[in-house]
């Protein structure tokens, strides 16, 4: 299921539940904190990758809301030029993320 | 540590700025020029985009540092295919308080390349070798003081059991305590800055030129938004634009000077892959110091900065059949190999759009050289003592032996490799040749008679090993040259 992060899940639930997919065992608080720094970065793009970036999270947020986590999931690992480039990079910002902050953390997000 | 000065955004609140020499941009270009300018008694204003960061303030190569030093945070990307991402330094100093450190001379048959093709006046190797040693003496470039780090001595290793050619690249460093892990980086904060404002240099941080009004050919203006307040007017003699190879062609576009700026970005790309080894390896925070120069200058390997996260995103391409390998990131750390590209890439200023749209085209050629590079890389560290060998493009196997190259090979392509550069370079290209240069001999952009470009962008293509030593001595023969003609000790 794609979970609910509030206050941030209104605008942030297609990077939640790509986090959410990818890092079941990720704790909800590092999930938020996570969210957050992915939408920090996201408004600090570049111009023109802010507009694309702005465009496409818009756009899989519809698309979360509206799919399953199963089918959401396999949409996120599309090879799909720009999607697929969304997606890439909402991983890069999120696992840089929690693996600088917390190292010892499982493939799977779980606390070690 | 205290700091040297204070770096000032008030003097832009008290009207219009006056000065002899405007220069923007306070990097390995921006910063020597500011110290010879204000040496030579001229009165030196220079304005730098991103704020004054105290060395140990920050942890090297880390999301903080990314997001205090870096612009957007170090997630900026030329557009192609495959899109390329690149770093650029936004801080005094620029991109030398973030970078390696590690030091390459100007290579002399690329110097020799340059003055031929691009009609380059006055370029001689000899000499510029000369203010290469000056340079050196000035950023304290030395050799570590003791062992080197095991992921750079693994590289030393694999080199040394394939007979490849390899060395240690010496740093712009000190070592207080000998010790090699204690390093203090001899950056432009810590040489060229203070040497600037010793000779009466002012220095302003958090200042974006946004535009230079020219009059014909003559610059008369610059307009500059700091801290919130735009249209801060700043009238100059002379101006200096030193902001590295994507914002200085920007900013030239901005101003209305378009003719070979910007379409000529040359870059080293990389490719890069993590390496897992029986026993702890990593080092978070530094970067191994031996690079392989068996295949150069074509191709180099080297090592990055390894912390978890970076670990990670070594990884993540495939991520699925990877995974498991960010629980022994101690083991692990990451390595690169980088090329010199044939392909080309432009930088293009779009009204309405605060950045400058970048795009970059590799050739085929530079595709086939990523892939044999990863390949060798793949050997070298395999030979230098990894058990796994993990390469960052989609759909890549994990490396046990030399019998998986081939799957290697095979597999990659660089639409599906995570591909970088932080080595940018050549839009603004310096020689008489008027089909291929933006600016002059010693860096007056063609058609103006006092604005000057100073920094990376004047390289005429990528040299093929780390530029700064080629940026710093360039911008101390092109200040020297413009003190000579135009009147110092003023």
């Amino acid at each position: 299921m794609v979970q609910s992060h509030s206050p941030t899940s209104a605008v942030a639930t297609a990077v939640a539940s790509i986090l959410t997919c990818d890092l079941p065992g990720l704790p909800d608080e590092r999930r938020e904190s996570t969210v957050e720094f992915i939408r920090h970065r996201f408004s600090t793009l570049p111009h023109h990758m802010r507009l694309g970036v702005s465009l496409l999270d818009r756009t899989m947020n519809v698309v979360a809301r509206s799919y399953g986590s199963e089918r959401f999931a396999r949409l996120s690992r599309t090879r799909l030029p720009v999607i697929a480039e969304y997606f890439r990079l909402v991983r890069s910002l999120g696992y840089a993320f929690v693996w600088e902050t917390w190292p010892d953390t499982a493939s799977d997000g779980t606390p070690k | 540590m205290s700091r040297l000065f204070e770096p000032s955004t008030t003097a832009l609140y008290r009207g219009d700025l006056n000065c002899d020499v405007l220069i923007i941009g306070s990097g390995a270009g921006g910063a020597p020029t500011a110290a010879i300018l204000a040496e030579a008694g001229f009165d030196v204003l220079v304005l730098e985009e991103g704020d004054w960061v105290e060395q140990g303030s920050v942890r090297p190569f880390s999301l903080e540092q990314m997001e205090r030093q870096y612009r957007s945070g170090g997630v900026t990307v030329a557009l192609g295919l495959p899109s390329i991402a690149y770093t650029e330094g936004r801080c005094a100093g620029g991109g030398t308080e973030v970078n390696s450190g590690l030091y390459r001379r100007p290579p002399a048959e690329v110097v020799e390349r340059w003055a031929s093709r691009w009609n380059i006046r006055d370029l001689d190797p000899d000499r510029l070798l000369d203010i290469a040693t000056e340079v050196e003496e000035a950023i304290h470039v030395t050799p570590l003081p003791g062992p080197a780090s095991r992921p750079s001595e693994i590289m030393r290793q694999g080199a040394a059991a394939l007979g490849w050619r390899h060395d240690e690249s010496p740093r712009w460093m000190k070592y207080p305590d000998g010790n090699p892990r204690h390093g203090e980086r001899q950056s432009m904060t810590r040489t060229y800055l203070p040497r600037a404002v010793a000779a009466g240099a002012r220095i302003v941080t958090g200042a974006r030129v946004e535009h230079i009004d020219i009059d014909g050919s003559t610059g008369r203006c610059a307009w500059v938004s700091s801290a919130g307040v735009r249209g801060v007017k700043i009238n100059f003699q002379y101006v200096f634009v030193c902001g590295g190879a994507i914002q200085t062609p920007a900013l030239l576009q901005r101003s209305g000077l378009r003719r070979n700026i910007g379409n000529s970005l040359a870059v080293h790309p990389t490719v890069k892959l993590a390496a897992r080894f029986d026993d702890e390896v990593n080092v978070p925070d530094d970067v191994p110091v031996h690079q392989v120069k068996e295949f150069a200058p074509d191709l180099s390997f080297g090592g990055s900065a390894s912390h978890a996260g970076l670990v990670a995103l070594s990884l993540l391409d495939e991520w699925d059949s990877f995974k498991s390998a960010i629980e022994e990131w101690r083991n692990m750390a990451v390595y690169y190999a980088a090329i010199t590209s044939e392909g080309h890439g432009r930088v293009t200023s779009v009204r309405g759009l605060r950045d400058p749209i970048v795009t970059y085209r590799l050739t085929h050629r530079d595709r086939e050289l990523l892939r044999s590079g990863l390949s060798r890389l793949a050997l070298l560290i395999l030979e230098g003592g990894a058990t796994h060998v993990y390469p960052s493009f989609r759909k890549a196997p994990i490396v046990r032996g030399r019998s998986d190259l081939a799957t290697l090979q095979s597999r990659f392509s660089a639409l599906a490799a995570s591909i970088m550069s932080v080595h940018l370079c050549s839009t603004v290209p310096m020689g008489e040749n008027a089909d291929l240069c933006g600016a002059d001999s010693h860096g007056r952009v063609h058609g103006t008679t006092n604005v000057f470009v100073n920094d990376a962008s004047l390289l005429p293509d990528a040299p093929g090993v780390n530029p700064q030593a080629c940026v710093m001595a360039i911008a101390l023969r092109n200040a020297r040259h413009f003190v000579d003609n135009n009147g110092g000790q003023r």
